[in-house]
């Protein structure tokens, strides 16, 4: 069965890469309490599982890390920087890959990356390299003038995965990569989020079990609010028997 | 590239991206000139009647000094042009900010090296040089008419500054009302109420006192609108204009904060 909760002492942070620590992490909304002091750690340099039942608290996580959300109580840090004292600094070592509807549909490819790339900070010759490296990457050269609303789901998501490439960040949060993608194109996806493994830091927030396993080094399962399990993913989806108790624990089905 | 300037560019291709923005300045065009025409025939018929009736012709001084093109035609188009603004922007304004909170992008705008307060500054930029371009297509057609007849340059700037810094004043309370709601419809009736609101307050007059209906009057965009209308540029009126703009900015900076700690 899982390790619980368990609360690591160690500083996520490190030379090489960006962790992140939750420290009695606790986020309401008017009565409702959606993260309960979470203590949780991820460690630089590791593809990073965030499981749980649609409302365990895995999006206002995110949102905390981003720093699109403050945090009632409790602290979070970036590589040791707290998203709300310098949004910059850990703004700066963010990738974001969203969900594919939340994405630009009126604005042509090439174009929505100059975008982000510009808003990252990038310009001129830069901007150009890494626009041309992210179609490449994420071959999109063949639909780079195409609107983003007229493209399938799964070159969507590419687009959306090629965005949080373009400035080269150590850590890259990916909500739901796969939700709603033909086989071959989840197979594509799943396919880049292996090549990430140990290059950088990877949250990956996903319902899918198997996902998970096969792409994630460490996992963390949160219900109502509250960490039930975190350890190795070899540990903590160990077997069918334990999955499905844990998960029915969170409310969710295992797939 | 500055992230604000990238911001700015990606406003504009989505709002010329969208069939919004050209509905709205043809409609307004065409409010304006059918509104303009159709006093200028009026204009036109009342001095026809003057010339035949007192057999003097167009040279007579038997027309009265109150039928002329500024007080016949252009005043009248520049009131009710106003007043069509006051309808029409919050059309452009509503999915400004409302646009990104019902599709996400609000979060990923956050999270890049965007601020909350860029991010605010480079939207109402955008919408402030739509409403300049707006003022300019709608204006071509009453300036063009009425230099003809006579009124100076100078006097038509003074219009056109009014003009836009009255738009400028109901996009800030446009996008301030956007930037609360993820409904578009929400943003552009709350953005009429508002504007509506403000455009006048001698309904008001019936139940307050003298001293607040005056307080009220100096807080109304009639007023200060009027008085560009005239050719009366003051520095009051100038004021009043930016700082409605700057109070929609503050407000819509503020709905971040509010999303951020908020329920």
């Amino acid at each position: 069965m899982a390790e619980q909760a368990v609360q690591p002492r160690e500083e996520a942070r490190s030379e090489s890469g960006v962790g992140i620590r939750a420290r009695g992490l606790t986020r309401r909304f008017g009565h409702r309490i959606a993260l309960d002091r979470l203590d949780l750690t991820i460690p630089p340099n590791q593809t990073f599982a965030l499981m749980g039942a649609n409302g365990a608290g895995k999006t206002t996580f995110i949102r905390l890390v981003t720093g699109y959300l403050l945090p009632s109580a409790g602290e979070i840090t970036v590589n040791g920087v707290s998203p709300a004292a310098d949004p910059g600094a850990v703004k700066r070592c963010l990738g974001f890959v969203m969900e594919t509807s939340r994405l630009y549909p009126e604005l042509r490819v090439r174009g929505f990356l100059r975008f982000m790339g510009g808003t990252r900070g990038l310009a001129g010759a830069d901007l150009e390299v890494a626009v041309e490296a992210g179609l490449e990457r994420f071959q999109l050269g063949d639909v780079a003038k195409r609107l983003i609303g007229n493209l399938s789901k799964g070159f969507q998501q590419r687009v959306s995965l090629a965005q949080a490439f373009l400035h080269d960040p150590p850590l890259v949060i990916v909500d739901e990569p796969t939700g709603g993608l033909d086989p071959v194109q989840r197979g594509y996806v799943q396919e880049v989020l292996q090549d990430l493994r140990g290059e950088r830091t990877v949250l990956l927030c996903t319902h899918d079990i198997a996902e998970a396993r096969s792409l994630t080094s460490r996992v963390a399962v949160l219900a109502s609010g509250r960490l039930v399990a975190t350890g190795p993913t070899d540990d903590v989806l160990a077997d069918d028997a334990d999955q499905t108790a844990l998960f029915r624990a969170t409310g969710e089905h295992p797939r | 590239m500055n992230p604000t300037r990238a911001l700015v560019r990606k406003e504009f291709a989505s709002l010329f991206g969208s069939p919004t923005a050209y509905l709205t300045l043809t409609m307004v065009a065409l409010v304006t000139a059918l509104i303009f025409f159709d006093h200028l025939r009026l204009y036109n018929q009342v001095l026809f009647v003057y010339a035949s009736t007192t057999m003097g012709g167009f040279d007579t001084d038997s027309i009265p000094d109150y039928i002329n093109l500024w007080d016949t035609v252009f005043f009248p188009v520049m009131e009710t042009l106003g007043l069509t603004l006051v309808g029409a922007i919050p059309l452009v304004t509503m999915r400004v900010f409302a646009e990104e909170r019902s599709r996400g992008t609000d979060e990923l705008l956050i999270s890049t090296h965007l601020t909350p307060t860029t991010i605010v500054v480079g939207k109402f930029i955008v919408t402030f040089a739509f409403i300049v371009l707006m003022m300019a297509v709608s204006f071509i057609y009453p300036a063009t008419a009425i230099t003809e007849g006579g009124i100076g340059i100078q006097h038509l700037a003074a219009v056109f500054l009014g003009l836009t810094l009255h738009g400028i004043a109901i996009a800030s309370i446009g996008l301030a009302c956007s930037a609360f709601t993820r409904s578009q419809l929400v943003a552009a009736v709350s953005g009429w109420a508002l504007a509506f609101v403000l455009w006048d307050f001698g309904w008001a007059h019936a139940f307050v006192s003298e001293q607040t209906a005056a307080v009220l009057d100096s807080l109304a965009l009639h007023q200060r609108y009027g008085s560009f209308a005239e050719g009366v540029v003051s520095l009051a009126n100038i004021t009043y204009f930016a700082g409605v703009a700057l109070v929609g900015m503050a407000v819509a900076r503020f709905s971040f904060d509010l999303r951020r700690v908020g329920s």
